[in-house]
């Protein structure tokens, strides 16, 4: 755990043997693989990729293969379980609808927050017990959400719960799951994880504070993510907030105040135009609704709004989300908070924190305003090509510090996430939201290994390294694997995505005459993909070594494998077996189409909804809403 | 066989591809453990346990080939459901399925990879066994035979991409395998990247395709290639204005008469010809191929020459029915190759280094089967891949070989390739002599060897063949889009691919003279019973190589030293072995039908072709099949004449006179010849044009995003916000008189507010053309109302009544006034504007 466990065993490159007591080991895993196959359905994949994922850290000792081999099993098991038509997913499909545990999305939100609570009546000097403790809420938080996966979500929403909570006002505590928050939350507890994790060994100063911002954010953002109660969610979104400002402003680089500033006000500016927008709206319902309140999501979808009004709510709203995402011209406190925050902060962030602009622009932007979204999806998605995928790469291309080429190429491939957004056909729409895990996956990736070569050499700077290829070759390998994965090479995650936006956006009827020329232009951010990442991958680590303090450097170690080792084992199952995150969220994504075209033909634009505020009938599946008890 | 694996559901396809995936990860995971004699035999297997499976696979489809009497037949194996798509005039679901399939033309390809790729493997195990990084390269090259294997195999164009890719990258790890050298890491990015050029291409043409025939797989893209030569205007794709919109305004200028359009089969053949020449090395990509010759020379023969490059060949086999929809393509895919094939021959005359020439070549002689499949003659282009890869693997295998034994002394890569340094190897390497003698003589044409055969019908091809537009035939165009080629196209790709043969005669005779003819110029041999007394007398006076430290060292050449050596068996059995395909293979498809009748690989593709072929490929220009037949010799005499002149030339030169005739030309033509020795300066070129290009625009794009966007916006806000800040602070004086004025100030405009009364309503539509408009409400409201809007009120005094109805007719309009007295007697007014919209006038 402490400094004894960051310098790695010494290389030895024995020749593997075959004796008779390893002969003896392989025949009893074997029998005892062939027992637990007479048991359990898909034992043998499972226990094959266990195995073999054993073996594969070659200078690690079974503290590092038994996580490996733990992780690359669960995979297996999850691939296996999770295959659209396996036995599993058929008797979900088939017994109706599952038994939804009540209050299980409660507990996921719950239980990190009570963590982090829990972490600040521990002592401030026992880091092992904090970080264990921290790494043992966040596996727990995994394992709640596991029976999530079990559901096949299709069209509808899942796990609802709805509590009034402050009635005078209509608010409820309202979480539920579809298909499309269902990945971003596996997402974030699976992201989590890993980022604590890789922290604890560069994180030293202050970790209980450490510990509990973790555990806050994650709460955070899985609320945010959950809730369908707009009070709440604007609650959650300003929760996450503040963990984020904090862990740039103390663990940071050297300029960590002004980056931490300049994140938290961009961040603040667009939201407070949306609790503007957000109390607007609960207004115009309430007098559309006879004086009663509410902030639920499905309450306000019924609400029609005149263009004048709704033109405005949807640019607060949207403002807010694409400050997050973020896109050209809001971009620039995502280099700065990125190159400043620690390496944690950076995976958190990139990978989850960012989608939470995607994920709200898809949810609330498109759902609440279609009419507004329509109107602007053509020019929106001008600026998602040519600000986002091509702007975006290019400026990566000529930054000399690594950090910040990684958060501009988060521009360009957010930039791919927002258009298939405006293009809006099933394609894209599936894409984009796939998109948004990909990146959370290649682009946590290419942050928790530069945060290896960082924690050795403190130096962002490109040209401080070159040849790095040859003192840590494991360590150039999982590089080159997520540089790959992020240029979205086939067989990889990020070509699924990017391939899915890309055709769908050719025919999007959204996009009017630009479909084609915006298609082209995403398909132009391929090659600027590649040449950037390639660029950064020659410079660190081929040609001969320059600098002197590289030549010694040490690989990849132990606590580094374990936390890269899942992120690289998913670039390939999502790669490869698409189709079981395509199908889940499927349905939701036909859901958010039909129900936006639903809206937009009946006022087709530019005589979109004139007339007064009013309620529009509820529809049948949205989840019923709880009963304000009668105010007297 | 086909008992055990039933043709649709051909498991065997896993084992072909399994196995080098296997290798590729067991050599790179464990392959520093395992050892070189385990990554040795566990690589060999791999490949070689793939293409004993593939000739399973190729024996079971012959078999149900006979049994199929013509029909396109296919090993089918469905892996798994990978993704989908939205696409097709019903914007249905397109599911894209890991899908592989095995028929006529890609079991053959099959075929070439594993075995060709074997040899080349087994050719390895002893060309890089003093490399440190063994195990790394044979991780490799496996998982290149896996890339290779699905590029073929694949039955939809994404699982075609993903070897596509695969193959890039692993053309991109080989290039760059000596990686701490940073020549080679920066040639493969520059492959890689002009294959992302490429590949740009080809996810367009994907959209495109998935678009307008709604499919993605080969048989659904058949049935649906209907879409893509829709002639109605809408269905077209529209280059300007772009899309199909409408300038209007200031743009106005821009709007043409009539918007270009071209045919949605034109711009995926151009898409995905633009991927094809990233991946076959064509103008305007080719540029990455000679570079990559920085990686091993094994890697040059099997990837950079056999396989990888003739991919976008084998995709534009493999989608003929799609590229024959569009005359226009055809044409264009016919230029490009005869262009690159005449440009690159010309380069390949001045070159020094052994590889470059062939790299060079290479490219020529894949303009060769561009131009082939360009005029439609698929078989006689495809033929011409299936023999290029025996002849041109040979040549670069032979070249290794030559490399490897200038090796023992020359140590500098550069210098060792050189060919000025080289000369009369025939006498100490025969076997890599004869090997090279017979590649050259293929590649060059000599009459009966493979090369003569398929280069031959090519050449026949271009002149005779040219594709007519599929719709030419139906009066039903709306638009003038029928492309038809010039008549005199195929005399000019004809006289073009004669001189580019031509050239390639010279170039090869030239290469192989000074390689194996006349006198060692790499460094003086000395007799064998000199040089073992000098080793005894070095040995005695210490080993002064290690003072030097390591392999710095410049050996000095004129000190006599062992003749070149002859290279092991595991480098000249492959060399035996294609040698002799190089010269025999031809006999599968001789053309000249008139005489022979067996033309084995035409019978065997013709399944494959039909398609394509039976629509749109036809003798052209009104000339029957009898003229065209008539042409056979007359148009064989000028491939002959080419080889012919071309051989005498360089032995004249280069053999008879020594070289000295060579010499002199460059003298006289110092500027043509420094330009074709830079290779016609079009990496300069592209280096001063669209690189500078791309790179100022991320140039001013970085700093536009530093001065403006982080500068002046971000700056900007926080500066306004500031000197709000600044105003307000101004007012938070503490002062308390000041506040207490401006309480005053605000009592009043608010008691102003209330004392002054606001008329407001709403304008409700009651049905039966009856409005009503309500006043809202107020404390001490009084109300007056004048409905018919002429300026006096209905009733003079003020009252209760806060709504009034009122009937319209439709069409009409009429203005309504309110006016609101309040308590304290003031009056405002406000008036609507009450207006009923004209009934439609049909029901329509």
């Amino acid at each position: 755990m402490t400094t004894a466990e960051i310098t790695p065993p010494p290389h030895r490159a024995e020749p593997v043997r075959l004796g008779p007591s390893q002969l003896a080991g392989i025949l009893v895993l074997a029998l005892a693989a062939l027992v637990a196959a007479r048991f359990f359905d898909n034992a043998v994949p499972v226990i094959a990729s266990a195995l073999v994922a054993a073996l594969v850290p070659r200078r690690h000792g079974w503290t590092v293969r038994g996580p490996i081999a733990i992780m690359a099993g669960l995979l297996a098991l999850f691939v296996a379980r999770m295959w659209p038509g396996a036995a599993g997913a058929v008797a979900a499909a088939n017994a109706g609808p599952p038994p939804e545990a009540g209050h299980l999305l409660s507990w996921l939100i719950g239980l990190p927050i009570a963590g982090a609570i829990a972490v600040l009546f521990l002592p401030r000097q026992a880091h092992s017990t904090l970080r264990w403790t921290t790494t043992l809420v966040m596996l727990a938080t995994l394992a709640v959400s596991l029976p999530l996966l079990h559901v096949s979500m299709g069209r509808t929403y899942h796990f609802n719960e709805d509590m009034v909570w402050l009635p005078r006002f209509g608010i409820h505590y309202h979480v539920a799951i579809d298909g499309i928050s269902l990945w971003l939350v596996m997402l974030t507890v699976f992201i989590t994880p890993i980022a604590a994790w890789a922290s604890f060994g560069p994180i030293e100063k202050r970790l209980k504070d450490w510990c509990f911002a973790l555990l806050m954010l994650e709460g955070g953002m899985l609320g945010a993510f959950l809730a369908l109660d707009l009070f709440v969610f604007y609650i959650f979104w300003e929760l996450m907030l503040i963990p984020m400002y904090v862990m740039i402003g103390v663990w940071g680089g050297a300029n960590r105040i002004k980056s931490a500033i300049k994140f938290f006000l961009y961040t603040m500016a667009g939201s407070v135009l949306m609790l503007g927008a957000i109390l607007y709206v609960a207004y115009q319902y309430a007098r559309a609704n006879g004086g009663v309140m509410s902030f639920d999501y499905f309450e306000l979808q019924r609400l029609l709004i005149p263009r004048h009004a709704q033109i405005w709510l949807w640019a607060a709203f949207t403002l807010a989300f694409i400050i997050k995402v973020p896109m050209f011209p809001f971009h620039t406190w995502l280099p700065d908070a990125h190159t400043e925050a620690p390496t944690a902060g950076s995976v958190i962030l990139a990978a989850v924190m960012l989608k939470m602009g995607t994920y709200g622009y898809m949810r609330f932007s498109m759902g609440l305003f279609p009419e507004a979204s329509q109107e602007f999806a053509a020019n929106m998605a001008g600026v998602a090509v040519l600000g986002g995928i091509i702007y975006g790469a290019l400026c990566a291309w000529k930054q000399d510090d690594v950090k910040r080429l990684i958060a501009y190429s988060s521009v360009a491939h957010l930039g791919y996430v927002m258009l298939g957004l405006f293009a809006l056909t099933a394609a894209s729409l599936e894409g984009a939201v796939l998109q948004m895990v990909n990146h959370g996956i290649s682009t946590g990736m290419l942050f928790l290994l530069f945060g290896v070569i960082y924690d050795r050499r403190h130096t962002r700077h490109i040209d401080e390294f070159g040849g790095l290829a040859k003192p840590m070759p494991v360590y150039a390998a999982l590089f080159v694997l997520a540089t790959l994965a992020s240029v979205g090479l086939p067989g990889t995650n990020g070509f699924i995505g990017e391939f899915m936006v890309i055709t769908g956006t050719f025919a999007s009827t959204m996009l009017g005459h630009f479909a084609g020329v915006q298609a082209v232009g995403a398909a132009i951010g391929v090659i600027l993909g590649a040449i950037y990442m390639l660029m950064v991958v020659q410079k660190m680590f081929f040609g001969p070594i320059t600098k002197k303090e590289n030549k010694g450097l040490a690989d990849v170690n132990g606590r580094e494998l374990v936390a890269l080792a899942p992120l690289a084992m998913m670039i390939f199952v999502i790669g490869l077996f698409p189709n079981i995150f395509l199908s889940q969220i499927k349905g939701a994504a036909e859901r958010v189409q039909n129900d936006f075209e639903a809206r937009v033909t009946n006022n087709p634009p530019p005589k979109f909804y004139e007339g007064p505020f009013k309620l529009s009938p509820r529809r049948p599946e949205a989840p019923k809403v709880a009963a304000a008890p009668a105010t007297h | 066989m086909l008992s055990l694996f039933p043709s649709n559901d051909y498991v065997l396809i896993a084992v072909i591809l399994g196995m080098p995936l296997l290798g590729a990860f067991v050599n790179g995971i464990w392959g520093k453990q395992l050892g070189k004699q385990a990554v040795r035999v566990m690589a060999l297997t791999a490949v070689g346990v793939s293409f004993a499976a593939s000739v399973c696979a190729f024996i079971a489809l012959a078999q149900l080939a006979d049994k199929g009497k013509g029909e396109h037949v296919k090993l089918v194996w469905n892996a798994w459901e990978w993704m989908h798509t939205t696409g097709g005039a019903s914007s249905a679901t397109v599911p894209i399925d890991v899908k592989f399939s095995i028929d006529a033309l890609s079991g053959v390809m099959m075929l070439i990879v594993t075995g060709v790729g074997f040899l080349i493997h087994l050719y390895a195990t002893s060309y890089m066994e003093k490399d440190k990084g063994f195990a790394r390269f044979f991780a490799y090259m496996n998982l290149f035979i896996f890339s290779m294997l699905v590029l073929i195999l694949g039955d939809n164009l994404p699982i075609v991409f993903v070897g596509w890719e695969g193959v890039g990258l692993c053309s991109y790890l080989l290039i760059g395998f000596w990686y701490e050298q940073m020549p080679n890491a920066a040639a493969g990015k520059k492959a890689f990247i002009a294959n992302r050029v490429g590949d740009f291409g080809l996810i367009c043409g994907m959209f495109l395709l998935v678009h307008y025939t709604g499919a993605l797989d080969w048989n659904g893209i058949a049935n649906g290639a209907s879409g893509l030569v829709n002639p109605s205007l809408t269905e077209r794709v529209h280059v300007w204005p772009l899309g199909g919109g409408q300038y209007t305004g200031l743009l106005h200028f821009l709007q043409p008469k009539n918007p270009i359009t071209i045919s949605a089969a034109t711009a995926v053949g151009l898409a995905l010809l633009l991927g094809c020449t990233g991946k076959s090395a064509q103008i305007p990509l080719y540029v990455w191929l000679p570079d990559a010759m920085a990686g091993p020379t094994p890697v040059s023969a099997l990837i950079h020459a056999a396989t990888m490059v003739t991919a976008g060949i084998y995709l534009i086999c493999r989608m003929s029915f799609v590229f024959v929809l569009s005359p226009a393509t055809m044409m264009i895919i016919a230029c490009v190759g005869a262009a690159t094939a005449l440009f690159a021959a010309t380069i390949a005359v001045v070159q020094n280094d052994i590889k470059k020439v062939l790299a060079y070549s290479t490219v020529s002689q894949l303009g060769f089967m561009f131009l082939g499949v360009g005029v439609g003659a698929f078989t006689s282009g495809f033929f011409h891949v299936f023999t290029h890869a025996f002849f041109k693997a040979c040549l670069f295998l032979g070249a290794g070989s030559v490399i490897h034994a200038m090796h023992a002394r020359i140590h500098d890569g550069d210098q060792s390739q050189d060919i000025r340094n080289m000369g009369g190897l025939r006498k100490w390497m025969p076997l890599t002599h004869w090997t090279f003698a017979a590649a050259t003589a293929a590649i060059i044409g000599l009459p009966l060897t493979s090369g003569f055969f398929s280069k031959d019908e090519i050449l026949y091809r271009a002149f005779v063949d040219h594709t007519v537009n599929p719709l030419a035939g139906q009066g039903s165009l709306s638009h003038s889009g029928v492309f038809e080629p010039p008549p005199w196209l195929g005399t000019a790709l004809y006289l073009t691919a004669v001189v580019a043969a031509l050239l390639t005669a010279f170039y090869m005779c030239r290469l192989y003279f000074l390689t194996f003819w006349g006198d060692f110029r790499g460094w003086t041999v000395g007799r064998p019973s000199l040089l073992a007394k000098q080793e005894m007398a070095q040995h005695l006076h210490g080993d002064d190589e290690h003072e030097h430290g390591g392999h710095e060292h410049h050996e000095d050449l004129a000190t006599p030293g062992y003749p070149p050596h002859e290279s092991p068996w595991q480098m000249t059995v492959p060399l035996i072995i294609l040698a002799t395909f190089s010269v025999l293979a031809g006999w599968l498809n001789p053309g000249f039908e008139t005489i022979i009748k067996k033309q084995a690989m035409e019978h065997w593709l013709e399944p494959v072709f039909k398609a394509a072929s039976d629509g749109a490929v036809l003798f052209g220009h009104g000339n029957s099949k009898e003229w065209a037949e008539g042409m056979t010799w007359p148009l064989a005499m000028g491939g002959f004449l080419a080889f012919a002149a071309g051989t005498l030339v360089a032995y004249w030169m280069y053999v008879v006179r020594g070289g000295a005739p060579a010499k002199n030309l460059a003298a006289a033509q110092p500027a043509l010849y420094r330009l074709l020795l830079d290779k016609w300066r079009i990496d300069e070129l592209y280096d001063a044009t669209i690189v500078a290009a791309v790179d100022s625009l991320a140039e001013t794009a970085a700093a536009f995003d530093k001065t403006f966007v982080d500068g002046i916006i971000a700056r900007l806000t926080a500066l306004v916000v500031a000197a709000a800040g600044t105003v307000l602070r101004a007012f938070q004086n503490g002062v308390v008189h000041v506040y207490a004025a401006m309480m005053v100030v605000g009592l009043a405009v608010t008691g102003w507010f209330f004392a002054v009364p606001h008329p407001n309503g709403t304008v409700a539509d009651v049905g039966n053309d009856d409005y009503v408009v309500t006043a809202a409400p107020g404390v001490g409201y009084a109300y007056r109302w004048d409905a018919n809007g002429d300026g006096t009120p209905d009733k003079q005094d003020f009252g209760g009544d806060t709504t009034i109805k009122l009937h319209l007719e439709p069409g009409k309009s009429q203005m309504v006034m309110l006016e609101v007295k309040n308590s304290f007697g003031l009056v405002r007014r406000k008036s609507f504007h009450l207006a009923r919209p004209q009934e439609p006038t049909s029901s329509l």
